[in-house]
């Protein structure tokens, strides 16, 4: 609580020189966030933290160029920002960027699958890492290890990467990100791996929160899956069809998805799309030892053109 | 028992002749593939058809040629998008889809015996076209009849096999005007609104019927009312992307007016009265 | 109109019969999502959660056909080529059980549209007439549970076919129409009067729990008067994500798209599921868009809802409130809150 009132001192001192400044507060139920926008010194009296702030706050960024914003970022968030300025998608000068240290998210999901039901949440608790949740009468505890985010599990960036204004002290993160989920799926028969998807896109509803939630999709109203010139998805509501929109949006992260997870988290579908960006990410890092975000200084691979790659052996074989 | 018609069909119909009005505009007159429904079909002037490209797609057009003379439907296309864009590359005897007549009219009942202004700006002549026709086929019916039609340049002018007869009919009183001075051109120069007020025609019992891109009809509009004109006496017609044109599909509306059968129709009066969205 | 009752133990065998006549779709869990599916009685039926989508789609598919068309060149005279426009109209009859009563009086703002005085949309009556709604009383309220702001409840019977209420051991199914009748049948054995009983114990305890409906008919008016306070409506659309979410798992959300595919020389016309908070839903091929920003988008999204609909058709609100909206949202945007703060936003200077 103590780093709450900090950072809303910190946003109050520095709202006056920017247009708006973006962080969460309580949402429809005490287990939801929602993105709060500040543009008066009042609306920063609602503002959260803690493990419920699920969202990448940087998605709203490239909608707002142009204008001052303050931001309040994870560890995670602040790689989406890192890619971005690489990018030259948002500009440095433009955006104040206040970073709290992060002991991880929940996923709703998975609180949800184990209490049966939250429709109707009555209160929650969160201590330093576990969290209480009362739904209809059953009250239960998690270990948050166990109810966090999948992506909070192979974290290492739990403080941010780049800040104006760190509020909190700084966590290290000492997990290694080995892709082993990625390398367990590929174990499986190529058939079991397709009809993995193939089932699980069969329940695709096509809204397209997956691209909309998605900081790194930048093509906005002019998306490959709604043109008509070039025409190269059909909008037949076929498995194959949807499953193609989702190659296309892999192919399209490679090397720039830092893995916020948002497209998963906003898919109503619950439709497991990080595994597949992870699979790119995983053939990125093999070729490039790169991470997309996580070096503020680099050029990412794939914006950069160096005629002999060093993993890519196009003159030696 | 309400009739079952589905309203999504369209009927095929042939291009029997196309005329390249100007670089981006080109008319295509066109006749249904049955005799019976064309004989049968019945319009009035300023509703709209959906014209469609099979495999390409459907876009919203206003018949332009009157109901008075039947020989053929006319639409006027300019290029701008997929569909119109496909519809350029037709010509006579490709056969295209047609769903006809939607949309509300003008009120040629309740125009009767009134002076008409018509006011159209480019493409935006196309749907008086139909209304001017019509009256001059009854022209009995109504008083005074002014045209005032401007373009960008003389290229830019459409239905130039029809200009010298409006511009010679006694019983019309046609300017033309152009944005720009141009080599050979006789007519006005000038923006659409400053002509008008320079033609300065009389509100009394008149009627002003206007269409033209967004700009051009504010500043039309603007005109009108230092002219005297009020809202009630001051027609426009409406375009919006449509795709079912037939109230349902969620898209054409200003409000709570569906502008696909509402419409396209309004007089200022009823556009005031709607919520700010064109 | 009968009642009878089916025990939990029995009810996966009555589904399996139902099937043998119907495309029975039932809500299964599919990842945490529910979702309807045909029944499969290798798969457990969910019961509990409530449906992640709306049923809408047994009546209004996600893409379905609407023509085929084919070009064919004169065999006499092949400079000349055809085209043959066939209508497509398919469905089969079907029974959704498991919807909730919200999903059942969506349908009737469907039907207002679908089927008025001006135009009757074939491909939609001919799957609505087809489809027989058994909808399952909601014994508890979400959070996000606004039915009885729209004049529905969880135990309404507007709309369904047949209701089913939880009792103690199974269920008990009363119908309310012929064709309710005609799903339900006389197999089945009377539900007791103890059954009865508890069943109308559920369904007021259901009802009693939504508490005080809140009424929101002055957003009618009010959403006019803040058309051109852009203010509001960049505030209230700041999170908004501008994806289809809320309209593609809205039961009472009907707009659509019209496309064409081709395949060589033929191919069909289909509409689509589209979306209001689609920037190109109103793109023009001019370039000009009357509804260019998000602000512009949920203006109207939410001013249909509730001002235009219920203004053309007699005070109805576009909105059955079953809160998928919200919940599914991947910012947590709340319609109710939009509404509440436009009924009570301070009303905007008279133009002029």
């Amino acid at each position: 609580m103590q780093h709450l009132e900090e950072l809303k001192q910190q946003i109050r001192d520095r709202l006056p020189a920017l247009d708006l400044v973006i962080g969460w507060e309580a949402g429809f139920d005490p287990l939801r966030a929602t993105p709060l926008f500040m543009r008066q010194p009042d609306d920063v009296d609602r503002l959260i933290i803690g493990p419920q702030c699920v969202h990448n706050l940087a998605t709203h960024l490239t909608g707002l160029k142009g204008r001052k914003i303050g931001i309040v970022v994870k560890g995670c968030d602040s790689r989406t920002i890192v890619e971005l300025l690489q990018e030259k998608l948002i500009n440095r000068e433009d955006l104040v960027v206040f970073g709290v240290p992060c002991s991880g998210v929940v996923s709703v999901g998975k609180i949800g699958r184990k209490m049966g039901s939250l429709d109707y949440v009555e209160g929650v608790e969160f201590s330093a890492d576990s969290v209480t949740v009362a739904s209809e009468g059953v009250q239960n505890s998690f270990a948050l290890e166990e109810v966090a985010a999948d992506k909070c599990g192979r974290c290492q960036y739990n403080t941010p990467l780049l800040f104006d204004v760190l509020v909190g002290e700084p966590r290290p993160g000492d997990v290694v990100d080995d892709y082993a989920d990625v390398a367990t799926f590929e174990e499986q028969p190529l058939e079991a791996r397709m009809n993995h998807w193939l089932e699980a896109m069969d329940r695709c509803v096509r809204c397209y929160a997956c691209r909309n939630a998605c900081p790194m999709c930048v093509c906005r109203d002019h998306c490959v899956a709604q043109s008509r010139d070039p025409h190269w998805m059909t909008q037949e509501d076929t498995v194959e069809n949807k499953l193609l929109f989702q190659i296309i949006h892999t192919m399209h992260l490679a090397g720039r998805c830092t893995e916020c997870g948002e497209c998963e988290r906003s898919c109503p579908m619950s439709i497991p799309l990080l595994l597949l960006r992870r699979k790119m990410n995983k053939e990125i890092d093999a070729l490039f030892d790169y991470r997309a975000g996580t070096r503020i200084d680099a050029t990412p691979p794939l914006l950069s053109f160096k005629v002999e790659e060093e993993k890519i052996n196009e003159r030696g074989w | 028992m309400k009739q079952a018609i589905n309203p999504y069909l369209p009927s095929v119909a042939t291009i029997v002749e196309t005329i390249q009005e100007t670089p981006t505009i080109k008319t295509f007159r066109v006749v249904l593939n049955s005799e019976e429904a064309m004989r049968n079909f019945t319009f009035h002037p300023g509703q709209v058809g959906q014209l469609s490209v099979f495999g390409t797609g459907e876009s919203t057009f206003v018949i332009n040629s009157p109901p008075t003379r039947m020989d053929y439907l006319q639409f006027s296309v300019m290029c701008a998008g997929e569909v119109t864009a496909k519809l350029h590359s037709l010509s006579a005897g490709d056969q295209i889809g047609v769903r006809a007549p939607l949309g509300n009219w003008f009120p040629h009942e309740e125009l009767k015996g009134r002076d008409i202004v018509f006011i159209g700006g480019g493409i935006g002549m196309a749907p008086l076209r139909t209304l001017l026709l019509y009256m001059l086929d009854n022209r009995g019916d109504y008083g005074d009849i002014s045209v005032l039609y401007g373009a960008r340049t003389p290229q830019d002018m459409a239905f130039q096999y029809e200009l010298p007869e409006w511009l010679e009919r006694g019983d019309m009183n046609t300017v033309l005007t152009i944005d720009v001075p141009a080599e050979g051109w006789e007519h006005s120069v000038g923006l659409i609104p400053n002509v008008l007020l320079e033609m300065a025609p009389s509100p009394g019992n008149a009627v002003a019927v206007t269409c033209g891109p967004p700009i051009m009809i504010k500043f039309t509009l603007q005109a009108l009312q230092k002219l005297g004109f009020q809202d009630d006496q001051i027609i426009t017609t409406l375009e919006k992307r449509m795709k079912c044109g037939v109230g349902i599909c969620g898209r054409c509306n200003i409000g709570g007016s569906y502008v696909c059968v509402d419409g396209p129709v309004y007089t200022y009066a009823q556009l005031k009265a709607l919520p700010n969205e064109l | 109109m009968a009642a009878k009752f089916i025990a939990h133990t029995e009810l996966d065998a009555w589904l399996g019969r139902i099937s043998e006549r119907y495309r029975a779709l039932v809500p299964r869990r599919e990842g945490n999502a529910v979702v309807f599916r045909p029944f499969d009685p290798a798969m457990p039926v969910e019961l509990k959660a409530r449906p992640t989508e709306s049923p809408k789609a047994a009546v209004f598919p996600r893409c379905e056909a609407l023509l085929a068309y084919k070009y064919e060149k004169d065999p006499e005279e092949p400079g000349r080529v055809e085209v043959e426009v066939a209508e497509r109209r398919d469905g089969v009859p079907t029974v959704v059980i498991g919807g909730r009563p919200c999903d059942a009086a969506a349908f009737k703002t469907f039907d207002r549209v679908y089927d008025s005085d001006r135009v009757r949309d074939l491909n939609y009556l001919n799957r609505r007439e087809m489809t027989v709604l058994v909808s399952l009383v909601c014994s508890k309220p979400a959070t996000t549970c606004f039915c009885h702001w729209m004049g529905g409840g969880p135990a309404s019977t507007a709309g369904s076919d047949v209701l089913m209420t939880p009792v103690a051991d199974g269920h008990v199914f009363e119908t309310l129409t012929a064709r309710g009748d005609e799903v339900i049948g006389t197999e089945l054995p009377d539900a007791s009067d103890a059954q009865m009983t508890e069943a109308r114990k559920v369904q007021a305890a259901a009802e009693a729990a939504m508490g005080e409906p809140v009424d929101v008919g002055a957003a009618r008016e009010k959403l006019l008067a803040l058309f051109d306070d852009a203010g509001f409506w960049e505030a209230e659309s700041a999170k908004c994500i501008s994806c289809g979410v809320c309209t593609y798992l809205c039961p009472t959300c009907y707009c659509f798209n019209i496309t064409d595919e081709k395949f060589g020389h033929e191919g069909v016309r289909l509409r689509t599921w589209d979306y209001c908070m689609s920037h190109l839903f109103t793109m023009e091929a001019s370039g000009h868009n009357p509804r260019p920003t998000k602000a512009h988008r949920l203006k109207n999204r939410v001013g249909h809802k509730f001002s235009y609909y219920p203004s053309l058709h007699g005070g109805n609100i576009a909105c059955c409130g079953c809160g998928r909206c919200i919940r599914s949202c991947p910012a947590s945007v709340d319609i109710r809150a939009i509404v509440l703060n436009a009924i009570a936003a301070p009303a905007p200077r008279p133009k002029g």
